[in-house]
């Protein structure tokens, strides 16, 4: 236990751990010690001074070591000759701080005086402007006037572009070091850095892309003034003229809550729009960050591609049809089609979506089925994390394991919390075939081919297994000995290189390592799938599973085909073959554009994104978050689930189709994991440290940023199913086939078609690629970066060629969902040079 | 690539540190680099970065951070003149400008001969014997301390001659 010690502060008795800060402890008693430079998520560095506090010590007799009293017989105070800062000095028993008094106001009214000099005070076109701290501080502190010559004030540079995301306004920093600082200390990305000192100080970035770093949107957040904004919201919008609405991050697994900030606006035509994307602090999830996907990629959900109105494929085209029409056809169909009903939906979905589809689907007897290459979901919920769990309670202690997983790309905010648990003396074994980024922070890292995923991790169930790693003195043997050892343990898996085959195998012996080595059942142990959607979780628990290669045959027979926010076709064209698609396959298809699959439909049903309504996703981590309509529905469109509530009641059967809440009731009545949850459960909220800013005022934006208070709901994290499983059959799974082989990855900027239609990403997507090693290259006869032309799968593609030492070998690394279709490993040609077309 | 260009020199100044500290021998690979071309070009900061397994941003705040490194060409001497607050007192400011004026250009910029950079620095640590002021070339560094408009010229002189010579 940490020893705690008591003070008073502005007369406020308070008792923290020994080594807290003034700062926060004074935060912690709701008293607010200003600050530009400190964070409290970050160490102190005393840069700014603007916390100034007067710190009185009791005396100490130097004769007895006891404390000298005064004639009232309590300790006499002794005050310094000079102001401490709050941010830098640790509490000591007895202390009395006073930050109220005249003369720490006048310092820091010297302090805010001092900063001014050199800041312009634009706040009516900045964007700051309304909650920034250092406008708020210096109503609260600043001088009136300045004793400083306004000729002096230095005029900077006001559109420095720190790459195409992040704008530096020169004239406006502080020098803070905050956002340096962040992408140092936090996220290990030190692509921007201070250049010059004093008053010439800037913020220079010199990677390539400019700020090239998944979380630069944060530092927008915490920089304490205007001087960094983001491309996306600079100019956008006051502050003040913002509603706030809670949401969960709908791009990965992670959940990041999110809060999105709408404005009706002229500009718009006098609709009411997204202005920006914020954090929304979690601090069991994604704490006050979020990644920069999250923060851009919204805008899918109001592209002008948006499907409006239901169509109908009349005489061999698509036409608009009214939503009567459209859902009688596609009720009758399905009923006639009866068990012949094949419905495919995906982790886009909410829980209420994915719950309603099986439940029409199941009321003829046909199949539901999930739409991923991933398996493991079932397991996930028999030896997942148990509730409690929390990566920013993991150290020393706990072993994590990431297997096949490019973290950083998969799942950006678990890679921050996971390389930060390591940090704080977690054991970090990365197992994957090719080097990532979170290597760096492991203690083990262990190498296999592709391909060996889960012979791999089965080897460490048995605790054997040579495999060594140049420049990493462990082996496989190390690895899972510590593993073994350690008192918690969690396995987070992907599918990096892998498709649906290799991703059950490896989810297998996962699981069995789990269970092999009793870390199942508890919280901070357990496994956790690295999905590709938000709600892939929530599928499997829904009960929908994916169509593996034995599944195959109800493909093949169906004769109504529902698919719901996927695309098969587009995805994979050579899955038309595998379909079987024949004239009188009846294909209904429910999503927000025009696919390649839809434009192959009888019938397209327009759906609602999920900013428009409500609904609830479960993470990775089996936490079930709600998230609540942001901005208005597009005319004429519906959530997924009414649309299928309506079809199934054109069909003959009550499915609940008017609120979320109702299908959710029904969801916590049916699926033993969900029992006893409900909107208002999912709503409620608890303490969170550090605290952000909140309410009208936001007081605490000078404390941790402008990231948003949690108000509407933290989740809930679902208990582990009550029978946990025996350990699992692991079907082994090899790779044939010489020559190249093709393997899929993930990058966080893709071509889908959630992030697409963001244009300002389109710079970091960029062309199509596919990464081979230097001595394969050369080989081929391919250059770096030249365009090179593939064959795949029978069909032929045309890529950049990225050359790169950290490829395996005789491996193709292919991006999923850039334009290349790629279900698993497959073999692949590769040839230099433009493709001739004959 | 620096490590081409001077291997032995690169290696080194690498074996002077332990492998995982890498870092620890940007300064004086920045100064190699610098001997180079009289300023630490981009090219030499990406192979420094690479070297020291930095960001290229991390050696590039190194080289804005010291006043001994830059990042952009200039004359073939420095003459970096102390104008902080001791050395104002002693007339570092007035110093400066007659200097400048002498040679016929600006605060910051480079005689047409391309021979002489003037720059206004902070304390160099010869406080007691301003108006002081070091130069900065392929030479090395040195001090001019107890300066007179006059004796400094006379060492601009000296170095024209030289050049002259040369
Ligand atoms: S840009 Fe903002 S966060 Fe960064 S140093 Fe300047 S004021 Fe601080
Ligand atoms: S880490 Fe995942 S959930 Fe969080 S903001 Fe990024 S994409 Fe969204
Ligand atoms: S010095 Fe304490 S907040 Fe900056
Ligand atoms: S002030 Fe000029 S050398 Fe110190």
């Amino acid at each position: 236990m940490t020893k705690l010690v008591s003070l008073t502060i502005d007369g406020k008795q308070v008792t923290v751990p020994e080594g807290t800060l003034f700062v926060d402890a004074a935060k912690r008693v709701g008293i607010d010690i200003p600050v530009f430079c400190y964070h409290p998520k970050m160490e102190p560095v005393g840069m700014c001074r603007m916390c100034l506090v007067d710190v009185g010590r009791p005396m100490i007799d130097r004769a007895t070591g006891q404390p000298v009293m005064d004639e009232n017989g309590a300790p006499k105070i002794q005050f310094g000759a000079k102001l401490d800062t709050a941010c830098t000095t640790p509490v000591s028993e007895g202390m009395v701080v006073i930050g109220a008094s005249d003369k720490v106001k006048a310092a820091r009214k010297d302090i805010v005086e001092f900063i001014l000099t050199s800041h312009p005070l634009d706040c009516p076109v900045c964007d700051k402007g309304g909650e920034c701290p250092l406008q708020n501080l210096t109503m609260a502190y600043g001088p009136g006037e300045t004793r400083f010559l306004y000729d002096d004030k230095l005029h900077l540079a006001k559109q420095v572009p720190l790459g195409e995301l992040i704008y530096l306004d020169r004239e406006r920093c502080i020098q803070c070091g905050r956002c340096v600082r962040f992408q140092d200390e936090i996220v290990d990305d030190p692509v921007i850095g201070f250049f010059n000192r004093g008053r010439s100080l800037e913020i220079v970035t010199h990677s390539d892309p400019g700020f090239d770093s998944v979380f630069s949107g944060n530092t927008t957040d915490i920089c304490p003034v205007g001087a960094l904004t983001t491309a996306d919201f600079r100019f956008g919008a006051r502050p003040w003229e913002l509603k706030s609405t809670s949401s969960i991050c709908s791009q990965c697994p992670v959940g990041c809550n999110i809060t999105f900030n709408v404005r009706r606006e002229a500009a718009s035509g006098g609709k009411t729009v997204i202005k920006r994307v914020m954090p929304r602090q979690n601090e069991t999830v994604n704490e006050i960050w979020i990644c920069d996907k999250g923060r851009f990629g919204y805008h899918y959900t109001e592209s002008d591609d948006r499907l409006t109105t239901p169509l109908i494929r009349k005489n061999g085209e698509l036409t608009p049809a009214s939503w009567d029409e459209a859902l009688g056809l596609v009720a009758s169909r399905f009923s006639a089609a009866g068990e012949g009903l094949l419905t495919l939906g995906s982790g886009r979905l909410s829980n209420e979506d994915l719950f309603n589809l099986r439940q029409l689907t199941e009321g003829v007897k046909g199949k539901a089925a999930l739409y991923t290459h991933m398996a493991g979901g079932d397991l996930t919920a028999q030896v997942g994390v148990a509730p409690g769990t929390d990566f920013g309670e993991m150290g020393k202690g706990t072993a994590i394991l990431v297997a096949a997983s490019d973290l950083y790309e998969e799942a950006p905010i678990w890679f921050l919390r996971i390389k930060q648990a390591a940090e704080r003396g977690a054991t970090l074994i990365v197992a994957n075939a090719r080097p990532t980024k979170l290597e760096a922070y492991a203690s083990h890292v262990i190498r296999y081919r592709y391909g060996a995923e889960a012979e791999t991790i089965a080897a460490m169930t048995v605790d054997r297994g040579p495999t060594t790693v140049a420049g990493h003195p462990s082996s496989v043997a190390d690895a899972s000995k510590a593993f073994a050892e350690a008192e918690n343990a969690v396995i987070l898996f992907g599918s990096d290189g892998l498709g649906l085959e290799g991703s059950q195998a490896l989810s297998a012996a996962c699981a069995n390592l789990l269970v092999a080595t009793r870390h199942v059942g508890r919280a901070n142990n357990g496994l956790v799938g690295v999905w590709s959607r938000a709600n892939d979780q929530g599928a499997w628990d829904m009960g929908l599973r994916p169509l593996t290669v034995d599944r195959r045959p109800e493909l093949q027979s169906a004769k109504a085909i529902y698919v719901v926010a996927a695309d098969p076709f587009g995805d994979d064209p050579g899955l038309l073959a595998t379909f079987n698609l024949q004239p009188a396959t009846f294909l209904v298809v429910q999503d927000l554009f025009l696919t390649e699959t839809a434009r192959r439909a009888d019938v397209v049903l327009p759906a609602q994104a999920f900013t428009e309504r409500e609904g609830a996703y479960t993470s990775g981590e089996r936490r079930v978050q709600r998230f609540y309509p942001a901005a208005p529905a597009r005319p004429d469109t519906w959530p997924d689930f009414a649309i299928t509530a309506q079809i199934a009641q054109k069909m003959g059967s009550i499915l609940e189709g008017r609120v979320p809440a109702a299908v959710f009731t029904q969801i916590a009545a049916t699926v033993a994991a969900y029992a006893g949850l409900s909107y208002r459960k999912l709503a409620e909220t608890n303490d969170q440290w550090p605290s952000v800013g909140s309410g009208v005022r936001r007081k605490g934006l000078y404390f941790s940023g402008t990231a948003y208070e949690n108000k509407q709901g933290v989740g809930i994290h679902l208990p582990l199913s009550p029978t946990p499983l025996p350990p699992v059959n692991m079907q082994s799974f090899h790779l044939q086939g010489e020559g190249l082989l093709a393997v899929p990855v993930t990058c966080l900027y893709d071509r889908g078609q959630t992030v697409y239609p963001s244009a300002l990403l389109h710079q970091r997507i960029g062309e199509v690629w596919v990464a081979l090693h230097p001595a394969d290259a050369e080989r081929l006869g391919v250059v770096a970066n030249s365009r090179v032309s593939l064959t795949l799968g029978g069909a032929e593609f045309d890529a950049t060629a990225r050359l790169d030492e950290s490829v395996p070998q005789g491996v193709a690394l292919i991006p999923r969902s850039m334009g290349i279709p790629i279900n698993g490993p497959e073999a692949v040609e590769i040839r230099a040079g433009e493709r001739v077309v004959l | 690539m620096l490590a081409e260009k001077y291997p032995l020199e690169t290696q080194n100044i690498l074996a002077k540190y332990p492998p995982d500290q890498k870092r620890s021998a940007v300064m004086p690979l920045l100064y190699l680099a610098q001997r180079e071309s009289g300023y630490v070009t981009k090219a030499a900061m990406q192979d420094i970065a690479a070297l020291c397994e930095m960001s290229v941003t991390e050696v590039a705040s190194i080289v804005g951070f010291y006043s001994l490194y830059y990042d952009k060409p200039a004359g073939k001497y420095r003459v970096q003149v102390c104008t902080d607050l001791p050395c104002a007192l002693r007339g570092a400011d007035e110093f400066l400008s007659k200097l400048c004026e002498n040679l016929g250009i600006k605060v910051g910029e480079t005689t047409p001969d391309g021979l002489v950079t003037v720059e206004a620095v902070m304390c160099l640590a010869g406080c007691d014997k301003a108006p002081m002021f070091q130069t900065q070339s392929s030479e090395g560094i040195t001090y001019h301390e107890n300066q007179t408009i006059e004796s400094a010229l006379e060492v601009i002189d000296a170095w024209r001659q030289q050049e002259k010579q040369a």
